[in-house]
């Protein structure tokens, strides 16, 4: 087994301890043990990535992960931060969401390519976006919104 | 100070961006048990017994209940149909019906439970389509007051002059069309919170629900309690597009449960459930006919149509008869002459879906309009200009159109789009279509659909608080009521409140259906808070004085002087405790509910209109259909939200373009078999382009300020806007949604006349798998099948025991010898846990072994890639040199799985099969003699068209496509600690299945150093952005001057594993092939090859397809790099 030193992870900043219970996923012990109920589960197998949580800074779907075996900084979208702001405003302003429930995920994935960068060319921009929201299913707003809102928080108009 | 037009957030935004919102799944979990359902196997079976004795005796069980728990008889009302009860009781009548329930401590108790309550079953030959149910000799699934087998309801519809508008027509165009099932796939899955309070003998419900008025109703009338006993309390809606209008099955489960446990019960569906249980768009087979005269002129419509009903009557005799009203509204010829059945099935049921019928019947509508046109050799936008009404035109169902912007609407596509120019010239594979929609804004349908009720209380801080009883699935209601009392009592926005759905402390409203809120909730609220300004005025006076009262700035101003609302709160007389509260109910008097023999009658206050352009590309290759521009206007009268109204528009729009290119409910046995969002194909981000939305200038006398509803207009025009687009590229005429590539490529062949000859009787091998097939339909299926329906427990996924994290290959080695699997990214292990799969229950995760990592170069120069590498990491690794990799690595599933999916789990991932995957006890997965679902089944996607076996299903992985090509060994770590290679053309002996020996590990992937020289390029055919493969091609030469040498074509999601199509390579080898020896060569490969199953002979044109796509990009990179 490894030491204790590794078993540590950080949320939103916290350090804790890794479970040491092989079964909970990393969603269900975010939502369970922590009560950080704003990642959603709307598969749980990998398939509509309302899951979506940072894992060191990069998307990665909390369903798949057995909870004991996360290292690193996990973000959810509780701990995006006031730097997010503006992203979430744009969600609200240009109908990024409607009922919400798969809005964790799309801002979690979103706040992940604003820090990456994205092409400064709108068509360019637009393309990156819908291909990398592909793996965060929208039911209600045909995404046109929550592209729109990505690209106002980028700075492309 | 108006708040009517303006872009306003959702009230509750803060809270549904950062993770505070709450849905059911989200209340505290403490004291509250966990419930579980189990469901029949059968589609149609008397219920012989029930012992729950053994479940009941497991620890953690707190309640099981029965139909023997709820009282007798007890039935679902349902618009008087009450053909269903909350449990089974002694019949099952579809595969899913709910037949017990447990609550427990815990899930897994739950659902152990469960499967210990034995039910002896009398299975009956179940009728599973229209055209069985309604066979001379099938069994009737409920005694009907047609008196007719398996007809819910029977209509025949004559509006206006028939004949007349019949014999003044010059010709007539007709059609038989399918649409199919749709599900609403809300991204919350179903589900409850019920909490019993004995002592108080009252229900609490927190449901996501658009219409807690029909919860309460439903669920005390089956509990046998008085509505006043059960209230349903605010909780966020995740998603409802009709899903959610009417009571959903779980909510009395769990109320009931709670019950008798005397706890509180959550009940949550698994995504599973949610799509293969609960109810659908009901799927339409319509024959059609119009009859236009010499000018143009839509004179009559006559058909007949059969719906769908699944199992039991929900809404079924309602779509039906708002489908037929669709047909009665949008254009005014002299008559209508349509019949209807409704049919039961051993299906689940269809329920209320976004658009109503009218999405179904308007796609044959608008799709024949286009004929029609046509034939008349008139442009289709034109042709439905000359017959669009005008504002003040009785339609033939009665519908008075106080204002009418279809015109407006057409006329708004045709300039956005610049139409004529779009007709006329264009590219090859390039269309436009155009297709019009009308909806109500909110159907009277009798009792008081009329009628919403509106409360607003006005404190001394002054501010306001609306309340109001439906529920806001998202479409923005809640914002709307707000804004309209903002602007009545010219209060800033964020001074005003507003909740929904608590049925205690909401007065009444019938719900979010039909496109209501707006309208009723919208007149509702301004007439709340039109009152609650009386009163303020009354308080204001004697000293506010003659002049007109203004409202403005959270002030009542008048020629005497101005006072806070706050403090004319307190000088009401009928002012509480610092609060005004009003309470009023508008009942919209300009409606009638339709007569019940003829149909007719004025139905809705006001009438919005839709035209939707789509210009797609339809490759001739594949079959595949992308859009390239979608632009839908519409006439909502006067937008009081214009995001939210834009919302509507785009999201409708999408799920419509969703059922016209990827969506059906897909049914094998009465199982749904494709009830997962990898199966199920709705857009996803980058399958659709940007929906352009256009709102006309209009507004509605009878609307408030002028507004008209909006919800599912945006859905219906759509399917028939891309077919009229796709008609107009290909000169083909799609009638049976969805509009998948095997339905273009087949369409395509038939038209041309192309058939492929595989010569089987060459091949002697095949003899006996033909023999096989042949004898699936012939009973053969039936025989397997009863061997095995319903012996085994639906989900067999086991507790995970054990991860150990071993940091070198030793220790791998040695979790493997004590029976562990290896780990990587776990994505497909989750998967098939959730599916049902047993899984294992002891890991080793690979994360820390260095010697599967790691990307090197070997002395020769080729690579060695670790397992354990991730795709993302391969993917950049390999860019500068082998850039096909990341090439197909970008069209895996998406990044998230990206960042974590290893390659050695890539390859040797379990098949996707639907039928393995979903549900079906399969030859795969019970061995023996259980049968191959996909022999008989759909299986024109996912299964294979060449050296199909006992088993039709195919390796889904796409590296291995790329990675046969490019020559590549996979290194096998044997148990003895030595290493042994297999080339890829030996890795794989089955679909996902590989020659890895017990206790080897795939260690690493060798590709030779001669991979970097090639050209190579990778294609693929998929539903949805991230699919897997229906089809894949690697191609790659090597380029000498003027000739390739050593070409290799490797297809991946044709055959069990993946293939060389060495025929053609050997033919193609030395030249550099133009188009058209690719299409001869690899076309007589494939024909030498392929055995497909009846329905997915289409595959091996696609595959010609892909690789002739392939060899043209080949041949571009090489002219580029030459170039360069």
């Amino acid at each position: 087994m490894a030491d204790t030193a590794t078993d540590l992870l950080r949320v939103n900043g916290r350090v804790l301890a890794a479970p040491t219970d092989p079964e909970p996923t990393l969603l269900h012990w975010l939502r369970v043990s922590l009560r950080l109920t704003g990642t959603k589960e709307g598969c749980g197998r990998g398939e509509c990535g309302a899951c979506t949580v940072l894992l060191d800074g990069q998307p990665v779907l909390a369903c798949l992960m057995p909870a004991m075996l996360v290292r690193g900084e996990v973000t959810t979208v509780e701990g995006l931060g006031e730097a997010a702001g503006p992203l979430r405003e744009a969600f609200a302003d240009r109908g990024g969401y409607q009922c919400g429930f798969c809005t964790s995920g799309q801002l979690v994935h979103a706040w992940a390519l604003l820090q990456e960068g994205l092409p400064r060319e709108r068509p360019a921009a637009e393309a990156a976006v819908r291909h990398a929201l592909s793996g965060n299913l929208c039911r209600c707003t045909g995404y046109a919104g929550i592209v729109e809102a990505v690209l106002q928080a980028g700075g492309i108009a | 100070m108006s708040e009517i037009g303006a872009r306003a957030r959702q009230l509750d935004w803060a809270a549904q961006t950062d993770g505070r919102f709450r849905y059911t799944g989200d209340l505290p979990a403490e004291g509250v048990l966990r419930a579980s359902v189990l469901r029949s196997p059968h589609p149609f079976a008397r219920i012989l017994s029930i012992d729950t004795a053994r479940a009941a005796a497991l620890p953690g069980v707190r309640a099981i209940v029965t139909a023997a728990d709820f009282p007798a008889g007890a039935r679902y009302l349902h618009e008087g149909a009450a053909d269903r009860a909350p449990l089974a009781d002694g019949v099952v009548r579809f595969v899913g019906q709910e037949v017990a329930a447990v609550a427990a401590d815990d899930e897994a108790t739950a659902q152990a439970a469960c499967a210990a309550i034995e039910v002896r079953y009398a299975r009956q030959p179940a009728p599973l389509g229209i055209a069985a149910a309604v066979r001379p000799r099938a069994l009737h699934l409920h005694e009907r007051p047609t008196g007719l087998c398996n007809r819910a309801a029977l209509f025949h519809r004559r509006w206006g002059d028939f004949a007349a508008g019949r014999d003044a027509a010059a010709r007539g165009v007709a059609g038989r069309f399918v649409f199919a099932a749709q599900h609403h796939a809300c991204m919350e899955p179903g589900g409850v919170l019920a909490t019993w309070d004995e002592a108080e003998q009252r229900l609490e419900l927190w449901s996501p629900t658009g219409a807690p008025y029909y919860v309460v109703q439903e669920v005390a009338h089956v509990l046998g309690l008085a509505p006043g006993q059960v209230i349903c309390r605010e909780i966020g809606v995740g998603g409802s597009f009709g899903a959610r209008t009417k009571v959903c099955e779980y909510e009395a489960i769990a109320a009931m449960l709670s019950r008798k446990a005397g706890r509180p019960v959550r009940l949550i569906l698994s995504r599973a459930e949610d799509f293969a249980t609960t109810k659908s768009r009901h799927a339409f087979e319509m024959e059609l006919c119009l009859h236009g005269d010499v000018n143009g002129r839509l004179r009559a419509i006559e058909g007949d149509i059969r719906v769908d009903n699944g199992a039991y009557s929900h809404s079924g005799a309602s779509v039906t008869s708002a489908g037929l009203k669709g047909l009665g509204m949008l254009y005014r010829p002299d008559g209508l002459d349509m019949s209807a059945a409704l049919v039961d099935t051993a299906k689940p049921p269809g329920g209320s879906f976004r658009g109503y019928g009218s999405t179904q019947t308007g796609f044959a509508l608008e799709s024949l309009v286009d004929e029609l046109a046509l034939a008349d050799g008139r442009d289709p936008l034109d042709y439905r200009l000359a017959n669009a009404n005008p504002a003040g035109t009785t339609t033939l169902v009665g519908a008075k159109l106080g204002s009418s912007g279809l015109s407006a609407c057409l006329e708004a596509c045709r300039d956005r789009l610049d139409w004529p120019h779009l007709r006329s010239d264009r590219l090859a594979g390039v269309g436009v279509g155009i297709a019009s929609a009308v909806h109500v804004s909110g159907s009277h349908v009798g009792g008081e659909t009329n009628r919403s009720d509106c409360a607003i209380d006005l404190f001394a801080d002054g501010r306001a608080h609306v309340r109001f009883g439906s529920g806001d699935a998202g479409t923005g209601q809640k914002t709307i009521l707000a804004q309209i009392v903002a602007t009545e009592l010219g209060l800033p926005l964020d001074r005003v409140t507003a909740e929904m759905i608590d049925s205690e402390r909401t007065p009444f409203d019938m719900g979010s259906w039909s496109s209501r809120g707006t309208h009723y909730g919208g007149h509702a609220a301004r007439q709340a808070a039109r009152l609650l300004r009386e009163r303020l005025t009354e308080a204001a006076q004697p000293e506010l004085g003659n002049a007109p009262p203004r409202f403005e700035h959270g002030m009542l101003h008048g020629s005497g002087g101005s006072w806070p609302l706050g403090e004319l709160v307190e000088r009401c007389p009928e002012a509480k405790g610092g609060r005004l509260s009003v309470q009023t109910a508008y009942v919209e008097q300009a409606v009638e509910p339709a007569d019940k023999a003829s149909g007719i009658g004025n139905i809705s206050a006001s009438y919005n209109f839709a035209a939707h352009a789509a210009v797609v590309h339809v490759c001739e290759l594949t079959g595949a259909v992308r859009l390239l521009r979608f632009v839908a206007a519409h006439d909502v009268g006067t937008p009081i939200n214009p995001t939210f109204v834009e919302g509507q528009i785009v999201g409708g729009a999408v799920m419509g373009i969703g059922a016209a290119l990827g969506e059906e409910v897909v049914t094998e046995q009465g199982r749904m078999v494709n009830g997962a969002f990898v199966d199920y194909a709705m857009p996803r981000a980058g399958d659709v382009p940007r929906v352009e939305a256009i709102l006309v200038a209009g507004e509605d006398p009878a609307g408030p300020y002028g507004a008209k509803g909006v919800g599912e207009t945006g859905i219906n025009p759509p399917p028939a806007a891309i077919a009229n687009a796709i008609r107009d590229a290909i000169g083909i005429r799609l009638t049976e949604t969805p509009f998948t590539p095997d339905k273009v490529l087949g369409a395509i062949a038939a038209a041309s006349g192309h058939r492929r000859r595989h010569q089987l009787w060459r091949r002697p091998s095949r003899w006996w798998i033909s023999l096989v097939r042949w004898l699936y339909p012939r009973g053969l299926l039936d025989l397997l099948h009863r061997r095995v329906e319903g012996r085994f427990p639906a989900n067999e996924a086991r507790r995970i025991a054990r991860i150990d994290r071993p940091a070198g290959l030793k220790g791998l080695a040695d979790a493997l010898r004590e029976g562990a699997r290896p780990l990587g990214g776990g994505v497909d292990l989750q998967a098939l846990r959730q599916q049902g799969h047993p899984g294992p229950v002891h890991l080793a995760a690979v994360a820390d072994v260095t010697e599967l990592g790691g990307i090197l170069r070997d002395e020769q120069g080729g690579w060695r890639i670790g397992a354990s590498v991730t795709l993302k990491a391969l993917a950049l690794a390999t860019a500068a040199d082998l850039p096909v990799l990341g090439e197909a690595i970008g069209t895996v599933a998406s990044p998230q799985i990206r960042a974590v999916a290893t390659l050695g789990g890539n390859l040797l991932q379990e098949k996707r099969c639907w039928f393995f995957r979903n549900g079906f006890d399969c030859y795969k997965r019970r061995g023996g003699l259980a049968p191959c679902y996909a022999i008989a089944g759909d299986h024109r996607f996912h299964h294979a068209a060449v050296d199909g076996h006992r088993c039709q299903a195919v390796t889904p992985s796409d590296l291995a496509t790329v990675l046969l090509a490019l020559g590549a060994e996979a290194i096998v770590a044997m148990p003895d600690g030595g290493e042994r290679r297999l080339s890829f053309d030996r890795l794989y002996v089955g679909p996902g299945e590989t020659a890895l020996g017990l206790g080897e590990l795939l260690r690493a992937i060798h590709i030779p150093a001669c991979a970097g020289r090639l050209s190579a390029t990778f294609e693929k055919l998929r539903l949805w952005e991230g699919g897997f493969a229906i089809v894949s091609v690697c191609v790659a030469w090597e380029r000498e001057g003027e000739r390739a040498r050593d070409i290799r074509i490797a297809l991946g999601g044709i055959a069990p594993v993946p293939i060389r199509l060495g025929r053609a390579e050997r033919a193609i080898e030395g030249i550099v092939p133009d188009d058209d020896a690719v299409r001869r060569l690899v076309g007589d490969a494939i024909d030498h090859i392929g055995h497909p199953l009846p329905g997915n002979g289409w595959k091996l044109d696609a595959a010609c397809g892909v690789v002739r796509k392939a060899a043209a990009r080949l041949r571009s990179l090489d002219a580029r790099q030459h170039a360069a």
